[in-house]
């Protein structure tokens, strides 16, 4: 037992390699980046990067509309008034549902009968 | 052959460990390589199966009525409220692995709020649409559906934090009980996320304005920043596990969900970043929603707070003071073993959070 203890198992070597490198880089991350100029860099670049994006987005938009295509706002527009539709046509099932269960003698508290107990009550059910 | 020989010959107890390793190692590279090739060449795996039924759906917004799974179900309902960064089938992973089908075969009666990707028509929502709106109309659904007045609100992170604030608002009911897990409530303590949206550097402003709705991938970069190397030492663990079937699905349900994130609504995302990150206005009782002030004092009924050891998102320190906030006298926080995600979903989940959970609600719910 004790040989077999002390026997090297490469494969645990190598997951304490893993999780000792994940623990550092992860602590050297969080030091470095709970810093102001981290912080202030960070910022600076998520500004430059949306400044960017949207001028490109503006450049493209311009571009197909030269071309006589839709633009992917336009696309997303279309698609969201699709969707809009289908959540429309979704509830007015959903009402046709309910009144079809009200008529067949479903419809609110409707299922499973709503007297189940705690186990340690000791009354009813317990499926615990 | 002499005694001798065949002594000195007898490999040792340490040589015949040695082997079997190395055995037991090579056969695991080569499980390895074939179960690798088949994970490349499998699909995702499918979650969110439990039976369902959506019930009512506007923009952003849906609502979920699980399907019992038992003869007879305990009287007040259940809604959770997922988190607005992520999708809701974090609580419906795989049968066996699904805290909605553990409470359904508990007895209750299961309805989850989940959120869409907002439309970019939908950038004006803000908290008071989510508080005042949202969650009161699914209430109102919930109640019409169940044919029960009062309700149990669930919520998970920021959907916690939308809870409390709907159950601050709304102190005369109809809300029974409050559950909430890794919900930040003193957003001082939110570390990292506070030290980048610093308001000096930070122009949350000028973001808003310019990309409308918050993208998905900013969510999932400054998750990912707050712990940058796991994902890799993930991946190695994965390889290394790769023989393991369970281990390689568990490995890919959490992995989807969490690249899976949701963009935010520009105003909810500008008001989370002033009113709660900058101005810290919720837990100085200091936060006002058309004109509502929410004051967690008003919340009487009784509260239940499961926090995570190793929340590296949403820190102990962060979330601690819900419990000393609330107005209830019946109220309780478990400190459970694990991270922000796995404190709800997988193994470690099963075992606490949930028999906790079914514990303290079961007696609350008749």
């Amino acid at each position: 037992m004790a040989q077999q203890q002390s026997t090297p198992d490469p494969a645990a070597a190598f997951r304490e390699l893993v999780s000792q490198w994940e623990k550092g880089i992860n602590e050297f991350a969080s030091r470095t980046m709970n810093s102001d100029e981290f912080s202030q860099a960070m910022n600076k670049a998520t500004t430059a990067s949306t400044t960017m994006q949207q001028q490109l987005g503006e450049l493209i938009g311009r571009y197909l509309m030269t071309l006589n295509l839709p633009s992917r706002s336009e696309m997303m527009n279309i698609a969201e008034r699709l969707q809009a539709i289908e959540t429309s046509i979704h509830r007015v099932g959903a009402q046709l549902e309910r009144l079809a269960g009200a008529t067949a003698g479903g419809g609110p508290g409707g299922g499973p009968p709503r007297t189940k107990r705690p186990p340690s009550t000791g009354q009813s059910g317990g499926t615990s | 052959m002499t005694a001798a020989a065949a002594t000195a010959t007898k490999p040792s107890a340490a040589d015949v460990g040695m082997g079997e390793r190395i055995q037991a190692a090579i056969e695991r590279a080569l499980q390895r390589n074939i179960k690798g090739l088949e994970y490349f060449a499998s699909p995702a795996p499918v979650m969110g199966t439990t039976p369902k039924d959506l019930i009512h759906s506007r923009g952003t917004l849906n609502l979920y009525h699980y399907r019992p799974l038992s003869d007879e179900i305990y009287r007040v309902p259940l809604l959770f409220v997922m988190a607005t960064t992520n999708k809701g089938y974090i609580f419906d992973l795989a049968p066996g692995q699904s805290l909605v089908e553990y409470l359904l075969k508990q007895g209750y009666d299961v309805y989850v709020i989940d959120w869409n990707a907002p439309r970019a028509d939908e950038k004006h929502l803000s908290l008071e649409t989510y508080v005042l709106d949202f969650i009161p109309e699914c209430v109102s659904r919930v109640q019409e559906e169940s044919g029960e007045e009062d309700v149990t609100i669930v919520g998970y992170c920021m959907g916690g934090v939308l809870s409390v604030m709907y159950a601050a608002a709304h102190a005369d009911g109809p809300i029974r009980n409050l559950a909430c897990f890794t919900t930040p409530i003193d957003w001082e303590h939110m570390t990292m996320f506070r030290r980048w949206s610093d308001r000096r550097y930070f122009e949350v402003d000028r973001l808003v304005d310019t990309l409308g709705n918050i993208p998905a991938e900013l969510i999932f970069t400054s998750f990912e920043m707050l712990r940058p190397a796991t994902r890799i030492a993930g991946q190695v663990q994965l390889w290394e596990n790769m023989w393991n079937d369970d281990f390689v699905k568990s490995y890919r349900m959490f992995d989807r969900w969490s690249t899976d994130p949701l963009p935010l609504a520009g105003e909810y995302f500008r008001q989370t970043i002033k009113e709660l990150m900058w101005e810290n206005k919720l837990l100085k009782g200091a936060l006002t929603l058309n004109g509502t002030r929410i004051d967690m004092a008003n919340i009487k009924v009784p509260v239940f707070h499961a926090v995570a050891q190793h929340d590296h998102i949403v820190p102990y320190d962060a979330s601690k003071p819900l419990i000393a906030s609330v107005g209830a006298e019946d109220k309780k926080e478990i400190v459970l073993k694990g991270g922000h995600v796995s404190v709800v979903a997988g193994p470690n989940a099963v075992k606490r959070l949930w028999p906790a959970l079914d514990q303290w609600l079961g007696e609350r719910s008749v």
